[in-house]
């Protein structure tokens, strides 16, 4: 029997999508993910969900209505926890249900649990994906390892590339942005933010770039627990860049009313003031006007190169420190918080 | 904590001043609950507090990084705060009590064990004292009579020094409320309030929610009361009551997960209120809240399954009164008309 499954582009999609798209493949399955996200997708996500919902939630609705009646089934798994005493974030937890509870007509779900924050269980996992489209247990524990290689050996790439050209000295600016997967690479939703920082001269950098294991070695200088995996991820680059040499910038970019970002945000911001390097945070919603998030990219752009052109040691008596204003612009649509600070 | 060697400085009570002072130091989208708390913080300082006491957490509400945000906010604020975090007691009383006497010096466990008890009956006291305040404030002839004789209780129940004195002080008050002349003849709405648990503790975090409902004629009943939380989480579930593992079974048909915080505690207690035969809910969460948005997300589903009416009401630093007054004259006139209650004008004013 040949099922046809739909998978939602967002939210961890983008994190792992090597992986699905191979495990379904080798398995025989036909895929169908969902186009890249467009005003319709996140007007129809936004009108199917209650108002307080984070942008990515409405953004995964949107998705997973275009895939209703394209599909037989649709994957969605409640992804609990990836690794050792760390979750991903309630709404995703609870991301099934709140799917089921939907006003709009849905194909069946598919909603295999993965919580890895006790025990390791991904072969209960695989297996009970698997086991929709197969009785073969053989054939499923193979095609999975052969897609746990597939996104592995994706994400070493990205890691490796980056290797590669950080070295290379250049007039480029080093600037990371600290960002959830399913913002830095919805370029719908971040209104292309890494293309037009090239164009602005700068070297961008991204969590995935710094790798997992470099994460995982600096987050440890946080002094308690961190439960998230989003928070380990943005923090431990935020250390692992914060304490290479050069002088930088970084950008904050989060969705509006992300539970996780107001923390780890705020934790980012307190570490960047203290080690003086300027940062500004964009906070994304459903508008789409690109006018604000242009002017304020260039502006923060245009300082730090200024900062850097400007005599060596130069410590601007104003303005020390005049991170942390807290306090929402909103400019065409665009809500921002603008926080820079010089030494 | 007296009995342990600390002078204790209780923050004055939280006041919009509070808040003011919490919204200014903390994220803006954080929740309302770590903006209060931040506000009591700098409040007690100002009374010459240098140390705080918070618990800790392993996730995945954000609840467990409370403790470490406040410390850097108050330490970049320049107050000079200590912090002792105390990790959640998810083995029972034991290790609870093993993290006090680290705290206090020189304390034997004999009075580290009576300190905890005693404080746990006068919670169960005032919980009791209170679930009767609920079944009579929408019958009293005079409005705000059983607050006024609850307010007196409390301050009757901080004098106790031993467990007599607790009952002596909650049998005067019970009998008090007891004999606030009633209407006979009222027909009276069941409510359940659930949500998060803050929210439901703190009447001023959800502006009186209770009291207001009261005042318009509905018995209120809370999914959580303090002597519950303490019973489930630091007691390990040793004493019968309503365990939360039945809400997780009653919320499975629409939340099959842990969400973190109270989210499930919300969706079960709904249809537990549903199957109790009560008349509508009122859902209170603090805005941005995750566990409750994933509740909010699925009640309406439980609503339409149950056939119960549920309300959700999202609280923040705003303090405007007049649209929560409003939104709960009007549903509870739609209940009303759904009973043929409609036979008493109750309004707010």
């Amino acid at each position: 029997m040949n099922h046809r499954i739909g998978i939602p582009r967002a939210l961890l999609y983008y994190q792992y999508e090597k992986l699905w798209l191979t495990f379904f493949a080798e398995l025989g399955v036909e895929v169908i993910s969902s186009g890249e996200t467009n005003k319709l997708i996140i007007d129809e996500g936004a009108a199917n969900v209650v108002d307080e919902a984070c942008l990515p939630v409405k953004v995964f609705f949107g998705h997973a209505l275009q895939l209703a009646d394209k599909v037989d089934y649709i994957f969605v798994p409640r992804i609990v926890s990836v690794e050792k005493n760390a979750y991903i974030c309630p709404k995703v937890m609870g991301l099934p249900d709140m799917l089921a509870a939907c006003k709009k007509e849905l194909p069946p779900l598919i909603k295999p649990v993965l919580n890895l924050r006790k025990s390791n269980c991904v072969k209960e996992f695989a297996w009970e994906t698997g086991s929709f489209f197969t009785d073969n247990k053989k054939q499923v524990f193979e095609a999975w390892e052969r897609a746990k290689k597939a996104q592995s050996k994706h994400d070493l790439a990205v890691v490796q590339e980056y290797q590669k050209t950080k070295d290379i000295k250049d007039t480029a600016l080093p600037v990371l942005i600290l960002g959830h997967h399913y913002l830095l690479e919805d370029h719908y939703l971040n209104m292309d933010l890494q293309e037009k920082l090239k164009k602005l001269g700068c070297q961008v950098i991204t969590p995935s770039m710094i790798g997992k294991e470099k994460q995982e070695q600096f987050i440890k200088n946080f002094p308690r627990l961190m439960f998230w995996s989003y928070g380990r991820m943005l923090l431990g680059s935020l250390y692992c860049f914060g304490q290479g040499p050069g002088l930088k910038g970084v950008i904050i970019i989060s969705s509006f009313a992300c539970g996780i970002d107001s923390f780890i945000g705020n934790l980012a911001k307190r570490y960047l003031s203290r080690q003086g390097i300027p940062f500004i945070e964009l906070t994304l919603d459903e508008h789409t006007g690109e006018a604000g998030l242009n002017t304020r990219i260039e502006a923060f752009i245009d300082m730090i190169r200024w900062r850097r052109d400007s005599v060596e040691n130069y410590i601007s008596s104003y303005g020390y420190n005049m991170g942390c204003t807290e306090g929402v612009i909103g400019a065409a649509g665009l809500h921002s918080d603008h926080a820079t600070s010089y030494q | 904590m007296e009995q342990l060697g600390f002078t204790v400085i209780m923050p004055p009570p939280t006041s919009k001043r509070t808040i003011s002072l919490g919204v200014a130091h903390s994220p803006e989208f954080a929740c309302l609950p770590i903006k209060i708390c931040i506000g009591n913080l700098i409040e007690a300082h100002e009374l010459g507090a240098d140390t705080f006491l918070m618990a800790g957490g392993v996730g995945p509400c954000r609840f467990g990084l409370y403790a470490q945000l406040e410390k850097e906010i108050l330490e970049d604020a320049g107050l000079g705060y200590k912090a002792l975090i105390i990790e959640p007691p998810g083995q029972g009383p034991w290790q609870f009590l093993k993290q006090i006497k680290k705290i206090g010096t020189s304390v034997s466990w004999m009075q580290l064990v009576r300190g905890f008890h005693f404080s746990y009956q006068k919670i169960c006291i005032i919980d009791e004292l209170e679930k009767l305040v609920q079944q009579i404030r929408p019958r009293e002839r005079i409005k705000g009579t059983a607050d006024k004789i609850f307010t007196y209780a409390l301050k009757t129940f901080d004098q106790a020094k031993n467990y007599h004195e607790l009952c002596d002080a909650y049998g005067l008050a019970r009998q008090k409320l007891l004999h606030i002349p009633q209407w006979e003849y009222t027909k009276v709405l069941k409510i359940g309030v659930v949500g998060e648990i803050y929210t439901l503790l703190e009447p001023f975090a959800s502006m009186d929610i209770e009291r207001k409902l009261g005042a318009l004629g509905a018995e209120v009943t809370r999914s959580i009361y303090l002597s519950d939380w303490v019973r489930e989480h630091l007691l390990g579930g040793l004493l019968p009551g309503i365990s939360h593992n039945m809400y997780h079974k009653l919320a499975s048909p629409f939340l099959n997960h842990f969400v973190g915080g109270h989210g499930i505690e919300s969706v079960g207690a709904s249809v537990n209120f549903a199957k109790a035969g009560y008349d509508g809910i009122v859902h209170i969460a603090p805005f941005t809240c995750m566990p409750e948005i994933v509740a909010h997300t699925v009640l309406p589903r439980a609503s339409k399954h149950c056939n119960i009416p549920v309300m959700t009401i999202y609280v923040d630093e705003q303090t405007g009164q007049a649209g929560l007054n409003t939104r709960l004259e009007a549903f509870l006139d739609l209940l009303r008309d759904k009973k043929n209650f409609l036979d008493r004008d109750i309004t707010m004013c």
